[in-house]
């Protein structure tokens, strides 16, 4: 489409045109490419402005996302502390349920207290009634665990005559002579009221003709309650 | 001679062009003014040849002194926070218009007279 119509060397115009092209066409291809590359990558193609804009919503989205972080962190916190409290109660439950079993009787016990035998002699057989007199005056004196020829006593053990006073049942077994009763207590109350005299056990029985030796052991063992605890009757009254 | 020349050039260019690495985002719309500047410039020079004016040292500095300069006044733009690029190519485009407008002008007047020429030779011959 150029016409050169003056008389410039042909040959200088030519090189000078095919730089011109040259440089002006590779130029327009790169712009091209650019233009389509940054297209599919949009970041680039984006201007300030809108880059600002991104940038703000992902500053708004990192904060909120830090707020959820520390809220979850609060909560493992809470739950934290929720578990060690849980702990706590756990360990407070495992010592009540040991208080409870030293109150029942289901746990071997030892200390201080005394150690009382009863004989059957010639004369007069031990029944029933002078080993509940005993446990009586024993628990009086603040007894705290007893037991009959290693059977320990506790609430609903009977002490029973039978086959006319043959033998005596202590807790659902048979008894015969002698009779040890291990009671664990303040020493000197156990030893004081049972040792009144005249009026105290020992001496009671012992001028009724009984046989009764009476002993203080430093330490008394008691071996715990071996039997079944099965309430069929009972029921825990809930509006309480 | 020169239309070869002109033809290798393109070919050349579109070569070296795809083959080119990408330009990073921020250069490439100093690159699109540039890239006005010489199409104006050319549009220029075709006009030029027209009128019959046409100067090759007239058209070498324009051409790459438009781009240049259009480049860098963009450039001031950036700085100044002021558009300039755009005035530039509503200078440049607007020019292009005006330049094609008159190529065209120049080509359909030839055009029309080429045919009427030939009506009349065609006339002649009927007469003769």
């Amino acid at each position: 489409m150029k016409k050169i119509e003056f008389k410039v060397d042909n040959i200088a115009v030519s090189v000078v045109m095919f730089i011109v092209c040259v440089s002006l066409i590779s130029v327009m291809f790169m712009q091209f490419k650019t233009v389509e590359e940054t297209d599919i990558t949009e970041i680039e193609s984006m201007r300030e402005t809108e880059l600002r804009e991104t940038l703000s919503e992902w500053k708004t989205k990192y904060e909120q996302t830090n707020e959820k972080l520390e809220d979850t962190k609060n909560k493992i916190e809470e739950y934290n502390q929720k578990m060690e409290k849980n702990e706590e109660t756990s360990v407070l439950i495992d010592k009540e349920l040991e208080q409870s079993k030293l109150n029942i009787g289901k746990t071997d016990v030892e200390g201080e207290g005394v150690v009382i035998k009863l004989n059957d002699n010639d004369d007069n057989d031990i029944i029933a009634s002078d080993l509940i007199e005993l446990i009586n005056e024993l628990r009086y004196a603040g007894a705290e665990a007893i037991s009959i020829n290693d059977i320990r006593i506790i609430n609903s053990t009977e002490i029973v005559d039978l086959d006319n006073f043959s033998y005596i049942s202590v807790g659902e077994q048979r008894l015969e002579s002698p009779y040890v009763v291990k009671a664990i207590g303040n020493q000197t109350y156990l030893s004081s009221i049972l040792n009144l005299k005249d009026s105290g056990y020992i001496d009671k029985y012992k001028n009724s003709g009984k046989s009764v030796e009476f002993e203080t052991k430093k330490k008394v063992e008691i071996l715990k309650y071996n039997g079944d605890m099965n309430y069929k009757y009972l029921e825990i009254e809930e509006d309480q | 001679m020169i239309f070869v020349a002109i033809i290798i050039g393109c070919l050349i260019g579109a070569l070296i062009g795809i083959n080119s690495p990408i330009i990073p985002y921020t250069y490439s719309g100093y690159l699109a003014i540039a890239i006005i500047a010489a199409l104006d410039s050319v549009f220029g020079g075709i006009y030029a040849t027209i009128n019959k004016n046409f100067d090759l040292k007239i058209f070498v500095s324009g051409f790459f002194g438009n781009a240049i300069l259009s480049i860098l006044l963009t450039y001031l733009g950036q700085k100044l926070n002021v558009d300039i690029y755009l005035a530039a190519i509503v200078v440049f485009v607007g020019r292009m218009f005006n330049n094609l407008a008159i190529i065209r002008r120049h080509y359909l007047n030839k055009f029309i007279e080429y045919r009427e020429e030939k009506k009349k030779k065609d006339m002649d011959k009927k007469e003769v």
